[in-house]
């Protein structure tokens, strides 16, 4: 009694299909587990394994839209006498073959990839043993054999590591550019052993042929380029690390930006020489001093610059205290002037020269950091003209003081020497626009510019 | 005053091609040459030696030739006229590179060139002016205390060139390449040679195993070996006495090939200030000295002491001078070779220079060759050595008949960077030598075909 050779059926969905390709011909021989024939149905394609050996006689040919478990033809045993006439077409009721797993060159793209049950892939005897060999998964590899069957070399080269059958564009793409370089052999191969790639090499042999040297030179300018000479490591931690965390968050988290602007200090350069004579060690007000002080008063004017931006809406604040950043060679605090716009500017000299000592000795409250609103940065005093401080988060600005510089004004046709300061304002962008935080800059340089108005 | 872009110093195979190069590329040239054109190498060095060593090599044949069926009765050779054939070879190319300073419009000086000051060389005391100075006065001969070339029992290489007579016992001192050939051309012509290096193998420049095997082929031809050797008391009387490693011996006539020296001297270097080293021009890759417009070439210009790298070398100054960019000459590209029987050629690094790095290394006997077998040249081997990593060929070493005309193919194998893959893939013709260099190759990954 003759096997039948089914339709199979794929899936209960499947209403029809058909034998697209017999792998073996009319009354040739088929081995159990050799591919027989090629279904072909609306959504699936996907080869079809002989159950048994034999002789195989084909009852339809390819092509025939039939239904599913229609007997497409037989295996005959050996030593079974073949008839000449075949038995008629008897149907199988329901032979489903595991709907999961099915979807071989499915019409729907994206399943390409899905698990696929061994059966059905398109693949040689003696790939499938090699790749059991050499431990390859011959499921997910693309065959370069005949309709896309998986043959031997691409077993082979799956196992070797020329992927070119698992990453079939981008192989081919590459070695085609590399194909198009003029490079000596050995640059090619030094190349792909560094992964170089060749098309960013400059060629200095003949006709800008890459040569070893140059893919060598590379090499060498790369690696030094990734790793220099490295030196001791200083530890991140403490304060480091805090500043470290405090001032890549705060960039990353607002929109920041700087401007500068100059404030002549030719006034501000008397009054203070001659409130250090009148103040008689009392107290000895800063550069800085005064700019917290006008700063202090130009944040009463543009009340936006004294705020803290939050996810529902800009927080504007009542209270005016200014931080003033001292350095101290473990790294930067920032103790706060509390109330600087209430403060006289003799209280504030008294304040900061307080809080800059504390800071230094190392015995700075709670209290005296906490609560700032607006931020001071001097780096005068190591001869800077232009920074780009970085804001104190959650506040909205920080000003940066400069040297005070001989610069030089017109007085009618006639250049004169003039004391002059460049202020950096940084501000957030996300709070307040360009104009408005230029007003409020121009207040500073206004109150340093004329500086008697800071002691009404 | 003659006025010249460029001036060199020396006709030699350096400077006589730089001067070629120069006219170009259309700059104006001179050559200075205090002898022959054609240097040492081509008057008495390289040229009338492989004149002499090919005489050596067809009486070999002839002497030999009983064993393909050839009759030949006893054979004689004319000593004179050896001498006279290689001499007419020499004359015949000295001529020649006349010719084609005639034809690329280079004036020839004759005479002693001295640099008085940049720009400024003195020829026999008329004074010309260059833009640029090239020196290419190559090297000579050291000699050793006690053995002071005198024409009669100690030879100078030129003497050992033009024999009057056939030394019964000879004895060369040094075992390079220059020993090694007089060794080899005496040796075949009869007389008792004792080839004799302080070094503990012979061509000390080869790889060992290749020297070795060089050194079996030559004690197997009958010349006497002692490596690792002390000469000691030394006497020149009508012959040659002294003792080696304790041992005393006499000899007829004595050739010291113990080096070469620069020469450097003379010819106003000091006048500029121009940096040596040991005896030799300091130069950087585009054989520029110290000095701003002065060039060196050649030997003068260190070591390998050989005329292909001179040649490059011209070329190269020419065109630096040019403004041009030429390619710096890779020192482990540059072949070397023995003219011995049986031949030395070798590009590239030695086993022992490799020492530190993962390489490959192939084999291959000149046993295992069909042309060898079938010519009776079976005596030598291909030794090849590849970077493991990266299959560079890294070396490339050759004993047997005609290497010296072999090596080029491994050298232009380095030269375009071939790997493994290419040299494998190349067809060899069959049947010839030269397969064995590919099977050597092969040999160097485990799959050579014939052996």
């Amino acid at each position: 009694m003759p096997r039948e050779i089914y339709l199979v059926k794929v899936g209960m969905t499947m209403t029809e299909g058909m034998v697209s390709e017999w792998f073996i011909a009319d009354g040739a021989e088929v081995k159990k587990g050799e591919m027989l024939y090629a279904l072909e149905t609306e959504k699936v394609n996907l080869d079809v394994d002989a159950e048994a050996d034999g002789t195989v006689k084909h009852l339809v040919e390819a092509g025939v839209t039939l239904e599913p478990g229609d007997v497409v033809g037989y295996i005959f045993a050996q030593g079974e006498s073949i008839p000449d006439v075949l038995p008629g077409a008897t149907s199988q009721p329901e032979v489903v073959v595991s709907a999961e797993p099915v979807a071989v060159e499915s019409a729907a793209p994206m399943a390409v990839e899905a698990v696929v049950s061994e059966g059905f892939v398109k693949a040689s005897p003696a790939a499938k043993r090699l790749a059991k060999e050499l431990d390859v998964n011959y499921l997910t590899l693309q065959g370069t054999g005949p309709g896309g069957r998986i043959v031997e070399a691409d077993v082979q080269s799956a196992a070797s590591g020329q992927t070119a059958s698992q990453q079939p564009a981008v192989a081919a793409i590459q070695s085609q550019s590399s194909a198009n370089i003029k490079a000596s052999p050995l640059a090619k191969r030094i190349a792909e052993q560094r992964a170089i790639d060749l098309s960013q090499v400059r060629g200095t042999g003949p006709g800008g042929r890459i040569v070893q040297s140059d893919v060598e030179n590379l090499g060498a300018s790369i690696a030094q380029a990734s790793g220099p000479v490295a030196g001791d490591m200083v530890p991140v931690k403490g304060m480091r690390k805090t500043i470290a965390q405090r001032m890549h968050q705060s960039l990353q988290d607002s929109a920041q930006l700087t401007m500068d602007m100059a404030a002549v200090m030719e006034d501000a350069v008397k009054l203070r020489e001659q409130l250090i004579r009148e103040w008689d060690g009392a107290a000895r007000p800063t550069f800085t001093d005064l700019v917290i002080k006008a700063a202090a008063k130009a944040l009463q004017k543009h009340p936006l610059m004294n705020s803290q931006f939050g996810g529902t809406g800009i927080q504007l604040l009542n209270e005016i205290h200014v931080g003033i950043a001292v350095a101290l060679p473990e790294g930067l605090v920032v103790p706060v002037v509390r109330h600087a716009d209430q403060l006289s500017l003799k209280e504030i000299a008294i304040e900061s020269a307080r809080l800059a000592t504390s800071a230094r000795n190392g015995t700075l409250g709670l209290d005296d950091y906490a609560g700032g609103t607006f931020t001071i940065s001097a780096l005068g005093m190591f001869g800077v003209d232009s920074f780009t401080p970085i804001i104190n988060q959650p506040q909205s600005g920080i000003l940066g003081v400069n040297r005070i510089l001989d610069g030089v004004a017109w007085e009618g046709e006639t250049p004169v020497r003039q004391k002059q300061m460049n202020l950096s304002l940084t501000w957030d962008h996300r709070v307040l626009d360009g104009a408005p935080a230029a007003e409020f800059l121009q207040t500073v340089v206004e109150y340093l510019s004329e500086p008697y108005r800071l002691l009404v | 005053m003659k006025e010249y872009d460029i001036a060199v110093i020396g006709g030699g195979p350096g400077g006589y091609t730089a001067a070629i190069r120069a006219s170009q590329l259309g700059l104006k040239a001179t050559v200075i040459e205090k002898a022959e054109l054609g240097g040492t190498c081509l008057n008495w060095g390289c040229i009338p030696t492989k004149s002499l060593l090919h005489a050596a090599d067809v009486l070999r044949a002839v002497q030999t030739a009983d064993e393909l069926g050839i009759k030949t009765g006893k054979v004689n050779f004319d000593l004179s006229k050896m001498v006279q054939a290689s001499r007419q070879a020499a004359g015949r190319l000295n001529q020649g590179v006349g010719h084609l300073m005639k034809k690329y419009k280079i004036d020839v000086l004759q005479g002693e060139a001295e640099i008085k000051e940049r720009g400024l060389v003195s020829v026999n005391g008329v004074e010309l002016f260059a833009d640029n100075i090239i020196v290419a006065t190559g090297a000579r001969a050291r000699t050793l205390e006690g053995l002071v070339p005198d024409g009669n029992v100690v030879w100078h290489a030129n003497d050992a060139m033009t024999p009057k007579k056939m030394p019964d016992r000879l004895l060369i001192i040094g075992a390079g390449a220059i020993g090694v050939e007089f060794a080899s051309f005496y040796n075949t012509l009869g007389a008792k040679v004792t080839l004799v290096e302080v070094l503990e193998e012979i061509l000390p420049n080869e790889d060992a195993e290749i020297a070795a095997a060089a050194r079996a082929s030559f004690e197997r031809l009958g010349i006497k070996v002692l490596t690792g050797a002390q000469i000691s008391q030394v006497s020149v009387g009508k012959k040659l006495k002294c003792q080696i490693n304790a041992e005393s011996f006499e000899f007829d006539n004595v050739i010291s090939s113990v080096g070469v020296m620069g020469n450097i001297e003379g010819i106003g270097l000091e006048n500029l200030g121009v940096e040596t080293d040991r005896g030799f021009v300091s130069v950087n890759s585009q054989q520029q000295t110290n000095v701003a417009g002065v060039y060196a070439i050649g030997d003068v210009a260190g070591a390998p002491c050989l005329a292909h790298k001179a040649s490059h070398e011209g070329v190269i100054a020419v065109e630096t001078i040019a403004g041009l960019a030429p390619h710096a000459l890779q020192v482990q590209r540059i072949p070397a070779c023995t003219y011995s029987h049986p031949q030395v050629a070798s590009i590239g690094l030695n086993e022992a220079a490799c020492a530190d790095r993962d390489v490959r290394i192939g084999r291959f006997p000149l046993l295992a060759n069909g042309k060898a077998v079938a010519i009776g040249e079976t005596d030598g081997m291909i030794k090849t050595i590849f970077d493991r990593n990266t299959g560079e060929l890294l070396g490339a070493h050759m004993v047997g008949a005609g290497v010296s005309e072999m090596i080029q193919g491994y050298a232009v194998a380095m030269q375009m960077e071939t790997t493994e893959v290419e040299l494998m893939n190349t067809v060899f013709p069959h049947p010839t030598i030269s397969e064995s260099m590919q099977e050597s190759v092969l040999d160097a990954w485990n799959r050579t075909l014939n052996y």
